[in-house]
């Protein structure tokens, strides 16, 4: 079983170590035993364990820990000793006196272990003498407190109190009852020195007094949360970088007897830091006071502005508390996101703009030359109103449906042009060129009749037969539809005729392609089933070269007797 | 920027040396501001190319792709950034320029086309507007922009009439033609893209309705040009006629600069010629492309303003003059061109013998061959030798070649012939066919227009 595996298991089980259970810990110390190799992992789990849990189950780790260590030993006594003081004095100023004395407890108990007859300390003797001296501190008092009351232990609280109610009625001087209050523990005092009580009564007047003193108490904690919770907000305000999570007021244990309300002020002082909130309360709100004196005298002199509502700072403060790395993400570059906006914004620019409803449109020379918001929307419908735009020409489209349609023909059109343009490889290895020439003009009768749909549409398939101007129209006055007459239709019955001429591929021929001299268009035989030899489609053979037939046929019958002849003899020019 | 290393002058690039032209053609990255404009002129020996990183960039209206390179030569163009814009270029500029959004026109240019736009969305006759101006008063530009806008919110532009036989627009120079802009204009090529081919064209060809002048100037012939006028009148009417969408989007007509309707003077503008333009092409907006208002003014004076709008466009201040001799290099590109086709679309011309009796050539009058009287719309015919035709652009007439003058004059044209070589003695002429085949037995009409190859 790998460490990790063992580590995960182990902590999941002292996640389940939420009261004092015995299996629970036998377990876990087991598995330690068992798990040597894991050390490590497991002492990092435990110790994670009581950094992490809720107050008052620390204490049960802390018995997983004894019990490892005890059981166990080396080398998880070593791993421990490492962090163990600094462990042991958190917890222990964390948790209620009840815990605290089971600590103790605990400490005794190390610090009797011997381990074998080698006489060694179970941690390391630098780990132990930091506990140890925390808890001379600590204890200290705590000893005291165990100690039976006496008159001048309870004078003296006497006079705690009445400071205590003394400062309240300060603050509130309308309230009776703290007068009240002020004058009864005068009297207590005066009693208290002038008689000797018996322990027992002592003891019933230190309980009353607490009682009171805890009442006191919370009244004061209420009013220095408050104060506190200003103070928090001028910190943040002038610095709120520094507003960090351990300057929240530490979590007030419930119980208000934990308070070590008779413990020297400098142990209170230094070892709990609720009790430095609380003991003396006057001197943390002369503080805030100060604070805020000092805030509001430089606020006066407009050394700080207050930070607006709305503020890079503040976003900042926000945003840092939820930094969190695996979250993240790398933006894309700031000219896709500009793009992505520009369309966002052009959309909602011209969206619903009505041409025709838009203001100083009309034509003329005030228009033209001022500036016009209207047309500054309007120009939105040129660019990005129409987000998609062609790669390959810059064309845009829109987003309706029938825009993408278009955009799609559009994109499928560049491709075709792009295969055609490139020239495609025919089967034997061959590639047709885009060899193309100038059309001739369309006389103004066809142009008049042409619709330029014809070479703009995208759909159309490369087999409709396109708009050519007519050479043999024989006068200009002729109509348009006249001109395709009878001669037409003979010629169109030739072609079709001419396409089924066919020339068996010659032997000596190198290559199962030739080339025609008129179109310069490579042809490739194909296998004719019927005869079961190669041939060539459309060919005809023509004193040893090879032509298209409609080619040979089209050069020859355009042009007179005559003219046949030269044009052969250019042909053959050509092809020779 | 006149230290970068590509602007030291275009004739260093063909210097043998190696390295300075490797040290010239690499690429410089240029960033615009959105609003700005880009001004380059790219010499007519040189090539530049560009492409357009991130950002939106028109050429005179029309969108470049993002990423795809574009290939200049012998032009002069702005590159309008609509918004911020990064591009690299490479090759050799003549000189560049960036223009601030305060210094250009644009503003101006997308106000005409919304109010004309409104005009197209109001009802079914569209506008038909008509830019007059001065030589290099960004006439051309505007028609080619404004095509553009219309073309990106109908996706029909409106059909362009050139009515200056100097420009070449979808077709070689002498011509004038009515091109009905059904898709993107093709900003490579410098006469706006091809007319049809018999094969596949990277962007949509036009089909233009095309008249040969086939005279320089206007005013070598001017009731030759009037006749040809009323030709491409009378089409365009039938064709609008029964082409409700193209009826829609309208017409923008493109004429030559002012003083070239006139006797060739400046300053002292003969508008009778406009007056019949804006009569036969039904105009009912005039843009008047100049920097003040003189001229709107007289045209106020000269035109019925009951019929029509007359609102002038400020010129935009980085319109660059053509010089002559650019005018010589566009014209005999637009006629390489028309046989060769331009780098993304080559074509196969094909070249024929013929008997020089076989032929009939017929040239318009014209005011330089001595004759007192005023040229009138004539044919005369030209007698087939080396000092007439040799690498001289024909025209090839719908009319057969045995057709009388009178109905040569009437007749539509196929296209264009180059004579590559007259051989006198033996009375043969070798002739450039944009289309494989025989030269089609009908009458040429010769234009003043000579090649080289």
């Amino acid at each position: 079983m790998d460490c990790k595996k063992v580590a995960q298991d182990f902590a999941s089980i002292l996640e389940e170590l939420t009261c004092n259970s015995r299996p629970i810990i036998t377990t876990l110390t087991k598995t330690a035993e068992e798990n040597i190799a894991c050390a490590q992992q497991l002492v990092d789990a435990i110790e994670r364990r009581i950094e992490r849990c809720v107050p008052n189950q620390k204490l049960y780790a802390f018995y997983v820990l004894d019990s490892i260590c005890k059981n166990a030993g080396s080398p998880y006594t070593i791993y421990f000793s490492r962090n163990l003081a600094k462990l042991y004095k958190r917890t222990y100023l964390l948790v209620d006196n009840q815990t605290r004395s089971s600590l103790i407890r605990l400490f005794q108990t190390w610090l009797n272990h011997n381990q074998g007859s080698m006489g060694h300390r179970l941690f390391g003797q630098e780990a132990l003498d930091a506990i140890e001296q925390f808890l001379v501190k600590a204890s200290s008092f705590q000893l005291k407190k165990v100690s039976p009351p006496t008159v001048p232990g309870l004078l003296r609280e006497i006079d705690k109190l009445t400071s205590l109610t003394k400062e309240r009625a300060s603050q509130n001087p309308q309230d009776p009852r703290l007068n009240t209050k002020i004058l009864v523990l005068k009297q207590l005092k005066q009693e208290l020195q002038r008689e000797s009580l018996a322990p027992q009564a002592l003891q019933e007047v230190q309980s009353q007094l607490r009682k009171i003193f805890s009442q006191e108490q919370q009244i004061l904690r209420k009013q220095q949360q408050q104060q506190q919770n200003l103070q928090k907000t001028v910190y943040q305000s002038s610095n709120p970088m520094s507003a960090s999570p351990s300057q929240e007021p530490t979590p007030t244990p419930a119980d208000p007897g934990v308070i070590p309300l008779f413990g020297s002020t400098s142990a209170s002082s230094s070892f709990f830091p609720n009790a430095s909130n609380i003991v003396p309360p006057s001197d943390s709100s002369r503080q805030a006071d100060r604070v805020q004196k000092l805030y509001g005298s430089l606020a006066k002199e407009g050394l700080i502005k207050p930070i607006p509502q709305q503020s890079i700072v503040r976003l900042e403060s926000v945003l840092s508390k939820n930094i969190d790395e695996s979250l993240k993400v790398t933006l894309p570059p700031l000219h896709l996101m500009r793009d992505i906006l520009g369309d966002v914004k052009s959309h909602f620019a011209a969206y619903g703009l009505d041409i025709l409803k838009a203001p100083n449109l009309q034509l003329c020379q005030k228009t033209i030359i001022d500036e016009n918001p209207a047309v500054y929307q309007l120009k939105n419908l040129l660019y990005r109103y129409k987000p998609n735009k062609c790669s390959t020409c810059g064309k845009r489209f829109g987003t309706s449906d029938d825009e993408k349609k278009r955009e799609r023909d559009h994109l499928d059109w560049h491709f075709r042009i792009n295969k055609r343009i490139k020239g495609t490889s025919g089967s034997n290895g061959t590639s047709v060129k885009n060899i193309q020439s100038r059309n001739w003009y369309l006389g103004d009768d066809q142009w008049q009749q042409f619709n330029d749909e014809e070479i703009v549409s995208t759909t159309r398939s490369d087999n409709e037969p396109l708009t050519l101007a007519k050479l043999d129209a024989a006068s200009v006055d002729d109509t348009f539809n006249h001109a395709a007459s009878g001669q037409g239709l003979a010629a169109v019955a030739d072609v079709s005729n001419l396409a089924k001429k066919r020339v068996v591929v010659p032997e000596t021929s190198i290559d199962m392609s030739f080339q025609c001299p008129i179109c310069r268009d490579d042809q490739s035989a194909v296998y004719d089933d019927d005869t079961g030899e190669w041939v060539w489609l459309n060919c005809i053979e023509s004193q040893g070269k090879y032509f298209h037939a409609t080619c040979f046929h089209e050069a020859a019958s355009s042009a007179p007797q005559q003219a046949l002849h030269q044009g052969l003899e250019r042909l053959k020019g050509l092809a020779g | 920027m006149a230290s970068l290393p590509g602007l030291n002058g275009s004739l260093d690039q063909y210097d043998n040396d190696a390295l300075e032209s490797v040290e010239l053609s690499g690429p410089h990255s240029v960033q615009l501001a959105g609003g700005s404009e880009w001004r380059v002129k790219v010499s007519n020996d040189s090539q530049m190319s560009l492409t357009v990183q991130e950002g939106i960039a028109e050429i005179f209206g029309t969108e470049l792709a993002v990423a795809v390179s574009y290939r200049f030569q012998n032009t002069s163009f702005a590159l309008h950034a609509v918004e911020d814009v990064v591009l690299e270029w490479t090759g050799t500029l003549v000189q560049q320029q960036i223009i601030g959004e305060k210094d250009t026109n644009a503003l101006h240019v997308y106000n005409l086309h919304f109010a004309l736009e409104k005009q197209r969305a109001a009802g079914s006759q569209g506008p038909r507007v008509l830019l007059v101006g001065k030589r290099a008063s960004g006439k051309t530009s505007l028609a080619k922009t404004l095509s553009s806008y219309a073309l990106k919110t109908r996706d029909q532009g409106p059909v362009v009439v050139n009515l200056d036989p100097q420009q070449c627009i979808y077709t070689p120079p002498g011509c004038l033609s009515a091109t009905p802009i059904s898709d993107l204009i093709d900003v490579q090529n410098n006469g706006w893209g091809h007319s049809t081919t018999s094969g596949a064209t990277a962007l949509h060809a036009k089909q233009p309705l095309v008249k040969s002048f086939g005279l320089e100037r206007i005013s070598r012939n001017r009731e030759w040009y009037r006749v040809q006028l009323q030709q491409l009148a009378t089409s365009l009417d039938a064709r609008l006629a029964h082409d409700s969408a193209l009826r829609r989007v309208g017409i923008v007509v493109d004429t030559p600069a002012l003083r070239e309707l006139g006797d060739g003077e400046d300053d002292n503008y003969d508008f009778s010629l406009i007056h019949e333009i804006v009569t036969l092409f039904h105009i009912n907006a005039v843009v008047v492309c100049a920097p003040d208002d003189s001229l709107a003014v007289q045209l106020h004076r000269e035109l019925p303003v009951e019929t029509l709008t007359i609102v002038r466009l400020p010129t935009s201040s980085g319109v660059i003059l053509n010089e002559d001799v650019q005018i010589r290099a566009l014209q005999s590109g637009a006629i390489r061109d028309y046989f060769y086709g331009d780098p993304s679309t080559v074509l196969s011309p094909y070249a024929v013998g013929v008997e020089c009796d076989a032929v009939t050539v017929w040239e318009p009058e014209n005011v330089m061959s001595g004759s007192s009287e005023a040229p009138q719309a004539r044919l005369k015919p030209v007698e087939v030798n080396a000092s007439n035709l040799q690498h001289a652009l024909v025209a090839i007439s719908y009319a057969p070649r045995s057709a009388p003058p009178e109905d040569v004059v009437k007749s539509g044209i196929l296209g264009f012939a180059l004579i590559l070589e007259v051989h006198d003695t033996r009375r043969r002429l070798r002739v450039l066919l944009p289309v494989p085949g025989l030269l089609p037995d009908n009458a040429l009409i010769l234009t003043e227009s000579r090649y080289l190859e």
